[in-house]
């Protein structure tokens, strides 16, 4: 009887997410309940958890209880920790969560709300959830091993290095497109850049308070600092407010990319009690207390989605970025339905700390789950305001006109209908001089959340100020990845480094941590820079190439799961793995060459710079853009040549997977699994370690 | 009646403390005082670090891997 009521909630919540799902597919009225979208959200993910997860767990990994994991093994209370799993889940999600779920649906909203939210239900419980959990398994039976010397062991040496060369590749590209896209959220907005300034001086002096006056007490310190953030996102507002304090912190683009730059040099080479570790302390509260009260404001607003399900942009004229919805809507979307960056969580401290192999279905596959509903969120957030509104914010003015009056009119062409009055309304009511031509992602995802938060607490009195604590959320967590991805980049550079010279490699050597500090900040401060003097604003240009190189590093943890469960005999489930590799393979390959060679300027690298060489030779440049011309030539040949770089690396690392497959599936090569011996667990069923 | 408000009480103190344990877990505050219990659990021939010296090599080792993610 039990059995019988049980697979009827399992039918009903299937049939519920079966119905709310057509319902966002099918609707074609004046506005949809966002209701539809969670619905329909959690009750794919409850049964892609309860169902795929399930088999994946039995199936294809045969999750062993009785098998001690490394966390017990070799637990030494630092490294190796048998953790709690909700306690572990937390940690995980903390981890790999970032502005990517949030960023990503906010511009693919451009070609509707139906193609992002279909891949991010869908891409999350058939490949991102995959790659986490089956990495974490992995990861798990070689002691922790990390992505690299996974690839290197079970695929190819060549394979182990071109994973480690495309991470750092990444970790730049990705370091520049979230620096861009906090210069954007904060470039002539005096509020915003003073909040955002005054979380340095308050995470300096938590440091202090950590190191000096009450060592590692980091939830006291957490608190006191989150109520001194909230203190100056309100303070803002007098900044604001102030003729003379309002011009100090009225900062253009090119000021802000150097100020940050500088920020990230500094967080990379001081110590990191001082700056980094506060930060990061102050962004984890935040960012938990900022989702959780997206989620819990669009259950109580319900708000109606005005965008519509498809828009025209479909064809590959979008304002907000060019190209058509296959392959950019998924290379947009990116971290909320599948990240390369997260088999580096899942094959990192993660797998030194479950306490049971079981967990890593609830951790693995579970955590991506949840990251996939911020991604739907931030789609409700970002459709929720009038479409007009939502392209007059995040086009740039190369393509819709510099004049608030042109905008509008070029955006209610396409019939989206805005006025400039309406845009001035808005931009006053959110303590903006101007909302025109915001793009990244970051201005319309907070106008949204604003939107959101204000209906529920303080009403339009309010909305200013959930602007702006949207505002500092996007940026303060931005930064965190900012700060702590230039200091691993620079630790990934002293090792590069120590191979010429020894001592270069040694952390703690001055000129070495400046050296190589100035070196990767350089390096994405150069795409950074690029970015903030481009006429189409940048996100055009170095948002695909962030996802096309994310998806490629995703694509590489999935070969490197595809050659193991080969080695391990799952021939017959390989599909799990592999149907989502190819799938990514055909579309970073896809992106990769049209971002190359599309005869579009606004799409392709080359045809952009050819177009504008043929202006300079037709003597259509007036003399004094002549070099900023060459330059943006130049950057855009650099971009298709690194673009080429990570096609070539995944079609590489491809061919060296192919050739161990080839080997294994004719018996000509002995198969080596380089697993952990099998050790049985001392701890009682249901028991829990420390 | 009584009984039953008492029961009650009793678990609710008891989940506000795993919660407010679990929180302290996740942000790292804890972390000391498991460290210092796997110590004495292992008896390691390694000195108990001092609060500050784990703090400090703690977070060295934090940040030096990828700990952050897009």
């Amino acid at each position: 009887m039990k059995r019988l009521l049980t697979i009827g909630v399992w039918i009903a919540i299937a049939f519920a997410g079966a119905y709310a799902l057509g319902t966002i597919a099918l609707y074609r009225g004046e506005a949809l309940s966002a209701t539809w979208f969670v619905i329909a959200a959690l009750c794919c993910y409850l049964v892609a958890y309860r169902l795929y997860s399930a088999f994946i767990a039995a199936k294809l990994l045969a999750l062993d209880d009785t098998r001690a994991t490394p966390a017990e093994r070799l637990d030494d209370g630092r490294d190796f920790v048998p953790t709690n799993k909700w306690v572990l889940f937390g940690h995980h999600f903390a981890a790999i969560a970032g502005p990517g779920p949030l960023v990503g649906p906010t511009l693919a909203a451009q070609f509707g709300y139906l193609p992002g939210t279909l891949w991010l239900i869908a891409g999350c419980a058939f490949a991102g959830c995959v790659q986490d959990f089956i990495i974490l398994f992995c990861s798990i039976r070689r002691d922790g091993k990390t992505l690299g010397e996974m690839a290197r062991d079970e695929v190819s040496k060549r394979g182990g290095f071109i994973a480690q060369i495309a991470v750092l590749a990444i970790m730049i590209i990705l370091l520049a497109v979230v620096a861009l896209v906090v210069v954007n959220a904060l470039k002539s907005s005096p509020w915003a850049t003073f909040t955002l300034a005054m979380t340095i001086p308050i995470a300096l002096l938590l440091g202090i308070y950590l190191r000096f006056f009450r060592p590692g007490r980091v939830l006291e310190a957490s608190l006191i600092g989150v109520a001194l953030v909230m203190f100056v996102v309100v303070a803002g507002q007098w900044v604001a407010e102030s003729p003379a304090w309002a011009h100090v912190f009225t900062l253009s683009g090119v000021a802000l990319a150097f100020a940050i730059m500088v920020y990230g040099f500094a967080a990379s080479a001081l110590p990191v009690w001082l700056l980094l570790a506060p930060r990061d302390y102050l962004s984890a509260f935040i960012k938990a207390g900022a989702i959780f009260s997206l989620a819990a404001g669009i259950l109580i607003v319900r708000p109606a989605v005005h965008m519509p399900a498809l828009t025209k942009f479909i064809d590959g004229t979008g304002p907000v970025f060019a190209g058509k919805v296959f392959p950019f809507c998924f290379i947009t979307i990116a971290c909320g339905a599948i990240s390369g960056f997260h088999s580096l969580i899942s094959s990192g401290t993660t797998p030194k700390m479950i306490q049971r192999e079981g967990h890593a279905r609830f951790i693995g596959y579970g955590a991506m789950l949840l990251e996939s509903f911020v991604g739907v969120m931030a789609m409700v957030a970002a459709c929720a305001m009038p479409p007009g509104v939502y392209f007059a914010i995040n086009s740039p003015p190369a393509v819709v006109g510099a004049s608030p009056e042109v905008a509008t009119a070029t955006i209610s062409s396409w019939g989206y209908q805005v006025d400039a009055p309406t845009m001035a309304n808005l931009a006053h009511a959110v303590g903006e001089q101007t909302l025109f031509n915001r793009t990244g992602g970051a201005p319309s995802l907070a106008v949204g959340m604003a939107q959101i938060f204000s209906s529920t607490i303080g009403g339009e009195r309010l909305l200013s100020i959930w602007y702006h604590f949207a505002i500092m959320f996007e940026a303060l967590f931005i930064l965190t990845v900012l700060d702590a991805g230039t200091r691993v980049g620079r630790f990934m550079v002293q090792e590069l480094g120590s191979q010429l010279w020894k001592p270069f490699g040694r952390t703690g050597w001055m000129p070495g941590v400046i050296i190589s500090s100035a070196f990767i900040v350089a390096a994405w401060g150069y795409f950074l820079y690029q970015g903030v003097l481009d006429p189409l604003g940048g996100i055009n240009s170095l948002w695909p190439l962030f996802g096309i190189s994310n998806q490629s590093l995703a694509a590489v943890a999935l070969v490197v799961a595809t050659t193991i469960l080969m080695k391990m005999g799952k021939l017959r489930w390989i599909w799990v793995t592999l149907a989502p590799m190819a799938w990514l393979v055909i579309i970073t390959m896809t992106a990769s060459w049209q971002k190359i060679f599309h005869a579009n300027p606004r799409i392709g690298f080359l045809s952009a710079a050819n177009t504008m060489a043929a202006q300079i030779a037709a003597g259509k440049i007036p003399a004094a853009k002549l070099a900023d011309t060459q330059r943006l030539i130049f950057n855009q040949r650099l971009d298709a040549a690194v673009t080429a770089v990570f096609a070539v690396m995944i079609l590489v690392l491809l061919v060296e997977a192919l050739v161990q497959w080839t080997g294994i599936l004719s018996g000509r090569r002995k198969i080596v699994l380089q697993e952990s011996p099998y050790v049985a667990t001392k701890w009682a069923a249901g028991a829990e370690g420390d | 009646m009584a009984r039953n408000f008492e029961t009650m009480r009793i678990s609710a103190a008891q989940a506000l403390r795993q919660f407010w344990q679990g929180l302290r877990e996740w942000c790292g505050d804890a972390a000391y005082e498991r460290y210092a219990r796997s110590h004495a659990r292992h008896c390691c021939t390694a000195a108990l670090l001092t609060r500050e010296q784990f703090y400090l090599e703690e977070l060295q080792k934090k940040y030096s891997r990828v700990s952050r993610c897009c």
